[in-house]
């Protein structure tokens, strides 16, 4: 295929089992229809799961797990360096993706694939070595239970490149904690779903790349003219050189002020200590330099340094607003020196900082409120800011120990032994929500209950928004701004790039129809890419009714339903249900979904008789 | 004017490497680029683009064995002709900033565009900056100055808003030398 531009035309299916890799070629028809990144990945998983008739364990060698970065990845325009994991998630047994930014996936394009599919499993653990065409499946045994970057530092070691980019899981992927992440350059992960788990499933401890081709782009001087304004308009913006000092930490404060920064388990919304552990805190002790994603001018990546104290010597990539969130005000903690050590374990070990703070606040909330006793907690005394007790239980949760082996099952197991805590564990699907409170506005919590793989932020973050302007917006607004969202933000995901230049520093939409048009040669407007988008969010929708999913999953964790915030400026705000279900109905309505939240029947029947690409 | 680069700055987003393939090459390709940034992480952490330094007695040439490279206008450049591919001159660098690339064949270097490097046009955080001879290490100088300066500071209110302003005192001598 060399019809349209942007593509390489090949996906590299490896199957571990087998141990044979091969270079699969695909139609310009399916670049056309998926673009790629979290399209491709989505069609993908679809025809396995079609396969074997949707009865797939997301641990089992039949689970694919596809690494496709996009037609955008890799070329000269802002933050393009963004690479999606799809899979049947371990966590909630459903569609399950999450991407990550670094430079992985360009490495892949590079090598000449515009996707990564692995199926099967291998006899024991590997790593799978791609460079250029050579593709290798290289028995490892020695790097069992290493963490992130002892495997990153034994694999640059064993092959002498030190140029090579590696993605690899921690211990915690071994074991199949359900929320284990990959994680690549040294600290930047795909977290969410328990992608990780899946890869430890499969026998597969790290895979590293080296390629060296040419990107393909078909109107290379169209590229960069227009990429070249791109960068002078993020240099030019007021916040630009304040995101770059601070990146993602930048929004605690804002996120505080505003009243929906969760606090004890969210509990609360509201940190009275939050200036302990903000953006400002960061830069005057703990920073000590930036880094970037490939392509991106904003170098949102924090690096900081613990220089003294108890946790002195501790060096991170982080943290981001979610983990500084989710270990800080969420357990209680205002050490940020603790915060720093905390997203260090997790990054080692390689878990989820949002699933793990989580579950951590969830048992601590549960022992504080009698639920669980010392004996359900390894004779640990849980308290909130507990910091010796939430290390030991995230080593216990990597080794699957004591409590730990129950957390490592994630909210469903959780729920499942203790299942008083269902009201405590802030979930939508099984997945853990991510550090912005669902109860003051009605378009987050729609958007983390129709979310496709659980409560996470990546397919919808209206709440900004809705808080700043939506006072007396009109239900049909709020619900449309939500399905805006989830189609443009996933767009981001298809085309390889990262949606931050977008939502922080105001970057104009109709850039990436440009960008798009200039890369690929094809002249799909904005519109286009969008229906594209959309479509994608029916597929996904399809995947996850045919794994069991309908109306009655689709609503934010009950806890936003019950119990009032306690404190700063939204105190007493919860829920309405019965407004909640008004705005589902609206919003299955506008998606031309059943009101049970089923795809139509013409949509199914198009998704089902399209061909297979593998 | 010298093309340097101040590494604390350097995210480590490897923009030089594109915009120097587009450049010097027409191809969007980050591996055939005349500047490659190096990561090392996390002990200690630091990112660091490669590239020529353009030196008066450069190790490359003088390690050709057949007189490819020469210096042309303060600019140290391989002749693809002459060049018979030995690579001696990738690894006589002594900064490792002479890359080969499988397509090309002679090795290749930065060439400083002509006088407008693009690397330094477009590093988001100035890590790499062309500037005239006389001003490098002037950073070094001025920290130093400010470093043997014992600062004292103040601090004050201008319009509400609280600023700090630095000085150091000229050296008192004690009552006892002043009597002497």
């Amino acid at each position: 295929m060399n019809k349209i531009g942007g593509y390489f035309g090949k996906i590299l299916a490896v199957d571990l089992t087998s141990g044979q890799a091969k270079p699969v070629e695909f139609e310009p028809g399916f670049a056309l229809q998926y673009i790629g990144g979290r399209g491709f990945g989505a069609k993908l998983l679809f025809d396995q799961l079609k396969k074997h008739d949707f009865q797939i364990d997301p641990l089992s060698p039949e689970n694919v797990l596809t690494i496709s970065p996009g037609p955008l990845a890799g070329t000269y325009m802002p933050a393009s360096g963004k690479t999606s994991f799809v899979s049947l998630s371990p966590a909630t047994g459903i569609y399950g993706d999450s991407s990550m930014g670094g430079s992985f996936g360009v490495e892949l394009r590079q090598a000449g694939y515009d996707a990564l599919a692995l199926y099967g499993k291998a006899a024991e653990l590997s790593y799978l070595w791609i460079d250029n065409d050579k593709v290798r499946i290289v028995p490892a045994p020695e790097l069992k239970g290493k963490t992130v970057l002892e495997t990153e530092g034994m694999l640059r070691q064993k092959t002498q490149d030190q140029g090579l980019k590696i993605i690899t899981i921690g211990p915690a992927g071994e074991n199949q904690v359900v929320f284990a992440c990959i994680t690549g350059d040294w600290g930047r992960n795909a977290g969410r779903c328990g992608i990780g788990a899946v890869m430890g499933s499969k026998n597969l401890k790290a895979i590293a790349v080296r390629g060296t081709r040419d990107l393909p782009v078909a109107d290379l001087p169209r590229l960069v003219k227009a990429s070249n304004e791109g960068f002078a308009l993020l240099a030019q913006h007021p916040m630009f050189e304040f995101w770059q000092n601070q990146g993602l930490m930048s929004v605690i404060d804002y996120i505080n002020n505003v009243g929906v920064m969760p606090s004890y388990n969210f509990k609360d919304a509201y940190f009275d200590r939050a200036e302990k552990i903000n953006g400002y805190t960061m830069e005057d002790h703990y920073k000590i330099g930036n880094t970037a994603c490939f392509a991106c001018p904003m170098c949102c990546g924090n690096i900081c340094l613990v220089k003294q104290g108890e946790y002195s010597g501790t060096v991170v990539e982080g943290p981001e607003y979610e983990t500084a969130c989710i270990f800080g005000s969420n357990l209680g903690v205002d050490n940020f020196a603790f915060i720093l050590k905390a997203n260090q374990l997790c990054d080692e070990l390689g878990i989820d900082t949002i699933s793990t703070g989580n579950l951590i606040g969830a048992v601590i909330e549960g022992y504080q409120e009698g639920i669980l006793d010392l004996d359900d907690t390894d004779g640990e005394v849980l308290g909130w800011g507990d910091e010796k007790a939430i290390i030991s239980l995230m080593e216990k949760i990597s080794k699957k120990q004591g409590l730990g082996e129950i957390l490592a099952g994630g909210s469903k197991k959780l729920i499942a032994e203790f299942p008083k805590l269902s009201n405590l564990i802030s979930q939508v699907k099984g997945l853990e929500q991510s550090a912005y409170d669902g109860r003051v506005a009605m378009t987050m919590a729609l958007s983390y209950a129709t979310s496709d793989i659980g409560a996470h932020h990546t397919r919808a973050w209206p709440i900004a928004f809705e808080l700043e302007a939506g006072k007396n917006w009109t239900m049909e607004k709020k619900v449309d701004l939500v399905v805006y969202h989830q189609t443009i933000r996933p767009l981001f995901d298809m085309l390889g790039v990262c949606r931050l230049a977008w939502i922080e520093l105001g970057f104009p939409e109709q850039f990436y129809e440009t960008a798009y048009q200039a890369v690929t040669g094809v002249n799909y407007s904005l519109k286009d890419l969008l229906e594209r988008s959309h479509r994608v969010y029916d597929l996904t929708r399809l995947i996850i009714s045919r794994r069991g999913i309908g109306r009655k999953d689709d609503y934010p964790p009950e806890r936003c339903f019950i119990q009032p915030v306690l404190s700063g400026p939204h105190a007493g705000k919860k829920l309405d249900r019965a407004a909640y279900e008004q705005m589902l109905d609206l919003y299955y309505q506008k998606r031309g979904w059943t009101q049970d939240g089923m795809v139509s029947a013409e949509r199914e029947k198009e998704f089902l008789s399209e061909p297979g690409i593998i | 004017m010298k093309l340097t680069v101040i590494p604390e700055r350097c995210s480590g987003c490897r923009l030089c490497e594109l915009a120097c393939s587009i450049k010097k090459f027409g191809v969007v390709n980050p591996k055939k680029a005349g500047v490659h940034v190096m990561v090392v992480y996390p002990a200690p952490v630091i990112r660091m683009p490669i590239f020529c330094h353009q030196c008066k007695d450069p190790k490359c040439a003088e390690n050709c064995p057949v007189d490819a490279i020469a210096c042309e206008d303060g600019v140290v450049k391989i002749n693809e002709k002459e060049c018979i591919g030995c690579e001696q001159c990738i690894i006589s660098c002594p900064f490792g900033s002479i890359f080969t690339h499988e397509d090309m064949e002679a090795p290749f270097k930065c060439d400083l565009c002509g006088g407008e490097p693009e690397c330094a046009k477009v590093c988001p955080t100035k890590a790499l900056i062309y500037v005239p001879k006389h001003l490098l290490g002037q950073a070094h100088r001025m920290e130093n100055v400010l470093k043997y300066a014992h600062m004292k500071q103040v601090e004050y209110f201008e319009k509400g808003e609280k600023k700090i302003i630095h000085y150091t005192e000229t050296e008192k001598k004690d009552n006892n030398s002043r009597k002497e």
